[in-house]
């Protein structure tokens, strides 16, 4: 059932992502919706919830996406993942920890993407990392904290029925 | 007793100037009258004033009624009217869109009927799912006959290569991207080279002879070595040439034909060439150009 659901919001985000995106871009960069969906995810729900969206996404972006068909899989997979693994060790998750944490995860994800690129020096690097990777964290952060607050709500008010099924 | 006499008398008085007055307004009406109109100027003038007041405050009650109770009915029909410009503003939109978008595809046709090549008419659907690749998505496939490495266009020159397909759509890699390289060739003087993306969404033309006399200006074409275009597309215009001592090559950053920010509709280029007589004639055509002083 869950798997299913994740397809669901993968067919959802990822033509999000590719069509109507380019209006909430800044600087010509958009915030990737995969990342920040598996972010959540694997936040909230844990890593294997996250890990599992962040592959569908990825296979979903790589099939829409003039990169290698790997990279998105790994990047989207791995933080999901990584996600999971940070929510899982903290006390409380608040808006700030959410910021700082999708920032992070949205930087090693470019820097993978950036390596992929195969920039011709170090120049190209610095480039790349003030024109799309700096940007690009940003906007993951503040969407995804923005995400974290609408959401947050509902996700404590479920959390404290299973706990309380429980 | 003494107050009582005098009010008698007042009050007889009175009684005998309103029937003197009588008397005169029937025996003598025309002096009567202009009497009259004498006493009434003044008090005439004295009335206005409460009058205007009075005339005012009934003025502004009947714009109340008029501009508000009155009004509500028409308040809603302005509203609706309101209403319905939206919806014709909206039609009219409509309207120029489509338009624009037949002009779109009255150009795409007449360059189709006149280019030498196979093409196929796709729209843009989207752009790259990433922020790393330069590339968009179109809404043919595999289904309808594209395959990868097959060159896009438009009339204006130029747009990149089909680099993946499923069975309804398929991903270009614009030709400002970095992972992009299309064999080119400088119109003017004939230089070959390779043309490459940047980072900065520009192209670049590589490894242009030495000695080659490129200039800012020259207008770059596909040179058909490739088998994805055919000879003589355009790909854009020189910008800067740079030729750095001790290189092997000179390089010029090319500002592409195509605004690749505004692509609606595109053409895939299925076979460079449809048959051989229109290769032919395309091939007497350059040489003929170039023939020319």
């Amino acid at each position: 059932m869950k798997f299913l659901l994740y397809l669901l919001l993968a067919l959802v985000v990822v033509p999000l992502q590719t069509t109507l995106l380019h209006y909430a871009s800044l600087f010509g960069v958009r915030p990737d919706l995969g990342l920040i969906a598996a972010c959540l995810v694997g936040f909230l729900g844990g890593e294997l919830d996250g890990l599992i969206l962040g592959l569908i996404l990825g296979c979903f972006q790589d099939m829409l996406s003039a990169g290698d068909l790997w990279i998105n899989v790994m990047t989207k997979g791995g933080s999901g993942f990584l996600a999971g693994l940070a929510g899982r060790h903290m006390a409380h998750i608040t808006p700030a920890v959410m910021t700082a944490g999708l920032a992070i995860i949205s930087c090693l994800s470019s820097a993978v993407f950036l390596y992929s690129m195969n920039p011709a020096g170090l120049d190209e690097v610095w480039l790349g990392v003030r024109s799309t990777v700096l940007v690009q964290a940003g906007l993951d952060a503040a969407v995804g904290a923005g995400l974290y607050l609408v959401f947050r709500q509902r996700w404590s008010d479920d959390r404290m029925v299973t706990e309380g099924a429980l | 007793m003494a107050i009582s006499r005098s009010t008698y008398g007042t009050r007889r008085l009175a009684i005998v100037l309103f029937a003197c007055l009588l008397v005169a307004l029937f025996l003598l009406p025309s002096q009567s009258q202009r009497l009259l109109q004498y006493v009434g100027g003044p008090l005439g003038q004295v009335l206005s004033l409460p009058l205007a007041a009075f005339s005012s405050v009934d003025h502004g009650l009947a714009d109340m009624w008029n501009g508000y109770v009155a009004l509500q009915s028409v308040h809603e029909e302005n509203r609706q009217l309101h209403r319905d410009i939206e919806l014709l503003k909206g039609q009219n939109n409509q309207l120029r869109e489509s338009v624009t978008a037949v002009q779109r595809y009255e150009a795409l046709l007449n360059f189709k009927q006149q280019s030498p090549s196979q093409t196929l008419a796709a729209q843009v659907i989207g752009r790259d799912a990433t922020n790393w690749y330069r590339g968009m998505i179109l809404n043919k496939g595999e289904g309808d006959g594209v395959r990868t490495e097959m060159g896009v266009i438009t009339p204006a020159g130029v747009v990149g290569r089909v680099v993946k397909t499923n069975s309804t759509s398929s991903v270009v890699l614009l030709v400002t991207d970095p992972n992009n390289a299309i064999a080119g060739v400088v119109q003017r003087t004939r230089d070959e080279g390779i043309v490459e993306g940047t980072s900065h969404g520009r192209a670049r033309l590589k490894y242009i002879p030495l000695l080659s006399r490129v200039q800012a200006g020259d207008r770059v074409v596909t040179s058909g070595l490739t088998g994805a275009f055919p000879r003589g597309l355009a790909i854009g215009s020189l910008i800067q040439v740079e030729k750095s001592e001790g290189d092997l090559f000179q390089s010029a950053e090319i500002e592409p034909e195509v605004d690749l920010s505004k692509l609606d509709e595109v053409l895939i280029i299925t076979a460079p060439y449809e048959d051989a007589d229109a290769a032919q004639k395309l091939l007497q055509a350059i040489h003929g150009d170039r023939k020319k002083p």
